[in-house]
């Protein structure tokens, strides 16, 4: 650890991930309030008796809407993760250098004999763990990614089915869902939005800057330096 | 580091529970 690194506590330390962590809670909190009256809204317009909270967070309908998000913002970090091995981005700070593309050498990542006193353990094994723990970052966002999404086909499935039965027609197979427009439509609708977030950031980062954060380029570096952050 | 870990540690529980949650509620057909 940096000698520059303060000695912070717990709640400083992890300040960034128990901030988004809270409003995580918040915000999912809001979505199960707002869907539980847009759904109620509706099952009064129907002339049907109204939905409670419990009732409403315990239905695949919320659990569609919540893993449906959550699916394309792992298929987000696990393609920007991927993609920034490989391409490049001149003057960005989210991107490598031209001419450093690729998994670079060992020594540029200090693994095996290039580890240094206080590389992790399995940078320095060699062999199978080396190997793993090389790709677990990405390999983590993929493997979540994978999960999300069938979580989401089985959640909108069951959602789907409701909504048929309700209109008087035949439930279909979770095979059949996977081929219903449906399930196409809500994951494109997320995944397009996490495409173009990407590509913003990736260009915006060239001409503009946020002092102080380590997602923009110190303020006075020129547009055409790549990978500096400050 | 040790706390470090202990967010780390929630986090991965967190996602995990949640998405054995919601395949739970699709597959029970709520």
């Amino acid at each position: 650890m940096s000698t520059r690194e303060k000695e912070y506590g717990f709640l400083r330390s992890n300040a960034l991930s128990l901030v988004f962590g809270g409003l995580f809670l918040a915000t999912l909190g809001g979505q199960a309030l707002s869907g539980q009256a847009d759904v109620n809204a509706q099952q009064t317009a129907n002339g049907l008796e109204p939905v409670s909270l419990l009732d409403y967070v315990t239905s695949s309908s919320f659990g569609v809407d919540v893993m449906e998000n959550w699916q394309s913002e792992y298929l987000q970090f696990f393609l920007f993760i991927f993609a920034t091995v490989w391409v490049v981005q001149r003057g960005s700070s989210e991107s490598k250098k031209p001419g450093e593309e690729g998994t670079e050498t060992d020594e540029e990542q200090r693994v095996g004999r290039y580890a240094t006193k206080d590389s992790p353990a399995w940078a320095r094994a060699g062999g199978w763990r080396t190997a793993l723990f090389s790709r677990s970052l990405g390999l983590l966002m993929g493997a979540l990614f994978l999960l999300t999404w069938a979580a989401s086909s089985v959640a909108g499935w069951a959602a789907f089915n409701t909504e048929q039965l309700a209109e008087r027609q035949d439930p279909v197979s979770w095979v059949g869902y996977l081929g219903e427009a449906d399930f196409w439509n809500r994951s494109f609708q997320n995944w397009q939005s996490e495409m173009l977030a990407v590509g913003s950031m990736a260009i915006f980062a060239v001409f503009l800057r946020q002092r102080g954060s380590p997602e923009s380029k110190p303020v006075g570096v020129a547009h055409d330096v790549t990978g500096q952050t400050g | 580091m040790r706390g470090v870990r202990v967010v780390f540690v929630v986090y991965l529980a967190v996602i995990v529970l949640g998405i054995a949650y919601i395949s739970a509620l699709g597959l029970m057909g709520r």
